[in-house]
């Protein structure tokens, strides 16, 4: 059996863990700008207020809601103690995301998940919701389905199908809206009739990941619980760049500032790329991207910033458009104990940063080119502070 | 800027209750969240603030609102640059803590750690006033309140 832990509003769960009079109040966290609300408590949801709505939409919705500032590292720590916590039940836990673990559940009673919960929170001070069930997609749909602050446990197949019944087939997590109007064109709107559908045609419909669900749903478990981070197809990093902007100077700098970012993040899983892609959104026009393949597999700052930058103004067209989101992206990973070297490499001034940032502080010591950023480095208030964490096996 | 701030009930004494009529000023956001105490500029007279002075909590005017008979500047805060630039030198202002739960900008109300600074000041009858120190916004605060100077926080950053 698997159980999941699913954490309710676990950045304001969080925060009413350090400020414990924000309980019973609705509350909004705040991302790196400090315009859109990324997390949200149950009482300001109740109030109308989505994730993602701007500060000043929110605000006439929900007059006496508190605002509070993303603070990712915190967060990074309570996920942490609540990873410890399930890991001490359970000989193998998955690190899905931040807010949410899987774990081999041995003992799958009513009983164990209230006292897991119990334990949750008042050793961490975090309410959770926890699903117990043959599948991982079936746990997850029962601590889904069980928030706030519940819990359920499928044993056999009667529990199962009233899981199932009646019940949106997008509250199954993979199957996002673009599935579900394939679905629903063939009149497939409820989990039960997924489950009950043909699993050939599912196949047809939704490729192999769709029948993974079906067999998920039919209580079948052909997702693993991954007590390991499988390893990486790609990393990338990126994101939001603040205001867009059509100037060269603060786009440039905010790929330098990515490339240093994924050297950072190709160090930690020790691997090189061979093929870098560097994408661009913008306000009004669609996405491009563009790969490049490098001489040699590469972790380092100077060749691949080289690259981003000589695709920057190919991917940038026209230049007249608004950059909004960034991803600078690695592939074709190899690890880097591996990795041939060249005849001619010299040692890179990137270990030297790497030490220096090391004992001083991430970024105390950066490209030149990130100067423009002054409202990225030059406000200790602002930092765009980064939710890299490394582990999760989901985003 | 921030035009108000709110502090826990739970923080202030009983008798500041009392002798303040601060009764009511207590709201609360949500059933079972903690009642609060509300204190604005401008906001019903008179126009207070809590203050940590000599250890003690207690509560000071806060600035001085359009009494032209009395001397002191006719706003609620004060700016770090005029400070430090010795413009109220002439009132020997004295540093102080406005202990505060949460700030209000512009309908955005926000966390506050511990507090914010201020300055201490006496006028003509040596009755104490306060005033909130402001400092240029952060580009996050500026963000979130749309408001281009904001309180000094004691030991927090937004």
């Amino acid at each position: 059996m698997i159980g999941h832990v699913d954490a309710d509003c676990f950045y304001v769960s969080a925060e009413r863990v350090r400020f414990p009079h924000l309980r019973s109040m609705p509350v909004g966290v705040l991302g790196n700008h400090g315009a859109c609300i990324i997390a949200k408590s149950y009482e300001m949801k109740a109030a109308g207020v989505s994730t993602g709505m701007p500060i000043w939409d929110a605000t006439p919705i929900c007059p006496q809601a508190v605002y509070v500032k993303r603070d990712f590292r915190w967060y990074e720590a309570l996920s942490r103690r609540m990873l410890a916590l399930v890991q001490e039940v359970s000989p193998r836990v998955e690190f899905y995301s931040i807010d949410e673990q899987f774990f081999a559940a041995l003992e799958p009673t009513d009983g164990f998940a209230r006292q897991l919960q119990n334990n949750l929170l008042t050793r961490v001070g975090v309410p959770v919701s926890i699903g117990i069930a043959p599948t991982k997609t079936l746990a997850k749909l029962i601590s889904d389905s069980s928030k706030p602050f519940g819990y359920g446990v499928v044993a056999d197949d009667r529990q199962r199908r009233a899981l199932l019944h009646n019940r949106p087939v997008t509250d199954i997590t993979g199957i996002a809206k673009r599935s579900a109007m394939h679905l629903a064109a063939h009149g497939i709107e409820t989990c039960d009739q997924f489950a009950r559908a043909d699993r050939a045609f599912i196949r047809w419909l939704l490729t192999k990941r769709g029948e993974d669900l079906w067999w998920e749903l039919n209580g079948t478990p052909v997702i693993p619980v991954q007590a390991v981070r499988p390893k990486h197809k790609f990393v990338s990093r990126g994101g939001s760049i603040g205001r867009a902007s059509c100037d060269p100077a603060r786009v440039q700098a905010f790929v330098v500032r990515n490339v240093e970012r994924l050297v950072e993040a190709l160090m930690h899983y020790k691997v090189c790329c061979d093929q870098l892609t560097l994408s661009l959104s913008f306000t009004d026009r669609p996405e491009r991207s563009l790969r490049s393949s490098l001489l040699g597999s590469r972790a380092d700052f100077e060749a691949l910033l080289e690259a981003a930058l000589h695709l920057l103004p190919q991917v940038w067209q026209p230049s007249s458009a608004a950059v909004h989101y960034m991803h600078v992206i690695a592939g074709c990973l190899r690890p880097l104990a591996h990795r041939q070297m060249s005849l001619f490499e010299q040692p890179q001034l990137h270990d030297v940063k790497h030490r220096i940032n090391n004992a001083v502080g991430r970024f105390a010591l950066r490209s030149g080119s990130t100067l423009p950023l002054v409202d990225v480095y030059g406000d200790a208030a602002n930092e765009y502070d980064i939710c890299d964490i490394y582990g999760k096996s989901c985003f | 800027m921030c035009k108000g701030i709110s502090i826990l009930k739970a923080r202030l004494k009983q008798e500041l209750f009392e002798q303040y009529e601060l009764s009511q000023r207590i709201v609360t956001r949500g059933a079972g969240a903690q009642e609060e105490v509300h204190f604005m500029y401008p906001g019903a007279p008179p126009i207070e603030l809590p203050v940590l002075h000599d250890g003690q909590l207690v509560i000071y005017e806060w600035g001085n609102r359009n009494n032209k008979a009395c001397k002191l500047p006719n706003t609620g805060w004060c700016r770090i640059e005029s400070l430090e630039a010795g413009k109220w030198r002439w009132l020997s202002p004295e540093k102080v803590v406005i202990p505060a739960d949460f700030g209000l900008e512009k309908s955005v109300w926000f966390q506050i750690n511990e507090g914010m600074e201020g300055v201490l000041v006496h006028d003509e009858q040596l009755r104490p006033h306060v005033y909130m120190m402001t400092q240029p916004a952060s580009h996050y605060y500026q963000t979130m309140t749309r408001h281009d100077r904001m309180p000094i926080l004691v030991g927090q950053e937004i």
